[in-house]
């Protein structure tokens, strides 16, 4: 049969950023799909050589507008963890909690977006609405809607007062409630169903195969979560992984639906746990220059992602390096690829909910 | 490196459920800038205490993950050389090993998915080889250098 090449992107409808997949067709059936991102590649990790450790962490919180509080999280415990830094209890409870923010802003923006994507211009308002919210507790909270810089070698710049806590678990409860309506219709609308269910099928075994992480793996019935190693104080939060089974575009979007709620329940542990007070330490700086080397890993709302740190004890970093979780799902993006027809490739790659920007660093 | 004995390693974290986290790749330099007294690398090669033109090593680290677990097999290779690609065992080594071919020009023998080279787009070839490393360094060091 006579084969086609079409250019999927880089400029798509469902694509937010730049990515190029060469979709090798026969008929309207895909068989290869070759990636190519690079378009928004901007060097990051080069930027150590003339960037000195103590500002990178605002360059690293840059690789992506989403997940920008946990990137310069991870950079920050990294260099903890190289310098021997003890951070206080109540800055390691707010960065869980902040943590926690990002990963409900991260599901809403991608919820709507899987709903312009499949055509429901209603749900895809009503998730932006709610991440409004969000949004703007942040800037409550941090100063920033999209870049916090909140996070410091050794703590947090700031902290949220015991009392403004308590109002933004009760705004997020309240959000959450409001947030099981447009959930349900997620759940039980049969466009939806008919659109998502039982396509882009990841097997419990082909997700293992390709070690997909973060929802997309919990979708396909591996009950992972980088979390559950209990590091960052989730030691002392009671949760379980969301897991679905069906492995479906369907399963992907159900796994972060659900993952709100776990969000909205972990902060209210949280802020239940942490000391409490007006004056408590929330950063104690380090002293002298980094030496050494560490991998850490996060959970970050799409997923794990793993960072390298390796410094020789001068102001630059030796090597930094982000490996984040759509890099890590790229290889069961394109498995999904092959073999589902033409009109379902834009859904396929939405549910994985890919971010470029983090891929390309 | 024994490619035969690094393969079996491979092999045993496959058979006991490790999942490849990522393969990282670090342009080792010639020079420890401390030393000397430098705070950075690029003062270090300023005074001429980082001689840039020493031999060119990478140090390659393939991390695996189980649970909370994390463990490496680290291995130092000089500038062209060669390394096996891990795809027989872990599917997801293809773009690790397209990645470190196109930014570091390390060969990878047998890769699962060859790119051929399409999948970054950077505006310098082969950014973290040895020469683009260095080149850039010196230029960083000329330009910190003020004539007296």
């Amino acid at each position: 049969m006579k084969r086609t090449t079409i250019p999927f992107g880089p400029q798509h409808p469902v694509l937010p950023e730049p990515l190029v997949l060469d979709l090798i067709l026969e008929d309207e059936k895909v068989i290869d799909a070759i990636p190519t991102i690079g378009y928004i590649h901007r060097g990051l990790e080069m930027m150590v050589e003339r960037v000195e450790y103590t500002e990178m962490g605002f360059v690293v919180e840059r690789i992506c507008g989403i997940c920008s509080f946990m990137h310069g999280m991870g950079y920050c415990v990294s260099l903890e963890a190289i310098m021997n830094v003890e951070v206080p209890e109540r800055a390691r409870w707010l960065r869980l909690v902040w943590a926690e923010i990002s990963r409900i802003q991260s599901h809403l923006l991608w919820l709507g977006l899987g709903a312009d994507a499949f055509g429901f211009e209603n749900l895809f308002m009503h998730c932006w609405r709610m991440r409004e919210q969000i949004l703007d507790i942040f800037e409550k909270t941090t100063g920033g809607r999209i870049i916090h810089s909140v996070n410091r070698i050794g703590g947090v710049k700031r902290d949220i007062a015991d009392s403004e806590l308590a109002a933004i678990l009760a705004e997020l409860q309240e959000l959450g409630a409001a947030f099981k309506e447009t959930a349900r219709v997620f759940g039980t609308d049969p466009s939806i169903a008919h659109r998502l269910g039982g396509v882009g099928v990841l097997t419990k075994a082909d997700a293992l195969a390709v070690d997909a992480v973060g929802p997309m793996v919990r979708a396909s019935g591996i009950a992972t979560d980088t979390r559950l190693g209990g590091a960052f104080m989730y030691d002392q939060i009671d949760f379980e992984p969301v897991v679905e089974t069906a492995g479906d575009c369907l399963a992907r979007v159900l796994v972060r639906l659900r993952e709100v709620d776990q969000s909205i329940d972990i902060i209210r542990q949280a802020i239940d746990k942490m000391p409490k007070g007006e004056g408590l330490p929330i950063e104690n700086r380090p002293r002298g220059l980094p030496s050494g080397e560490v991998f850490t890993r996060l959970e970050q709302p799409r997923g794990e992602v793993v960072y390298y740190v390796k410094a020789n004890g001068t102001k630059n970093l030796e090597r930094f390096r982000a490996r984040t979780p759509t890099f890590a799902n790229i290889p069961a993006m394109i498995k999904l690829v092959k073999g589902c027809d033409l009109a379902d490739v834009p859904n396929i790659i939405l549910t994985i909910d890919p971010c470029i920007s983090c891929t390309e660093r | 490196m024994d490619t035969t004995a690094f393969l079996a390693r491979v092999e045993e974290y496959h058979r006991d459920g490790w999942r490849l986290a990522l393969i990282n790749v670090t342009t080792v330099l010639p020079a420890a800038p401390a030393a000397h007294g430098a705070q950075t690398a690029v003062e270090a090669a300023a005074v001429g205490a980082a001689p840039l033109d020493g031999p060119g090593v990478f140090e390659i680290a393939w991390g695996f993950a189980r649970g909370g677990e994390f463990k490496t097999i680290r291995e130092q290779i000089e500038q062209g050389q060669s390394v096996p690609s891990i795809s027989e065992f872990f599917g997801a080594a293809f773009l690790y090993e397209n990645e470190i071919r196109e930014l570091f020009g390390i060969n990878v023998t047998g890769m699962g998915v060859d790119l051929k080279g399409q999948l970054y787009k950077t505006a310098t070839r082969v950014p973290f080889s040895h020469g683009a490393v260095k080149a850039r360094l010196a230029a960083l060091a000329a330009s910190a250098v003020k004539p007296s």
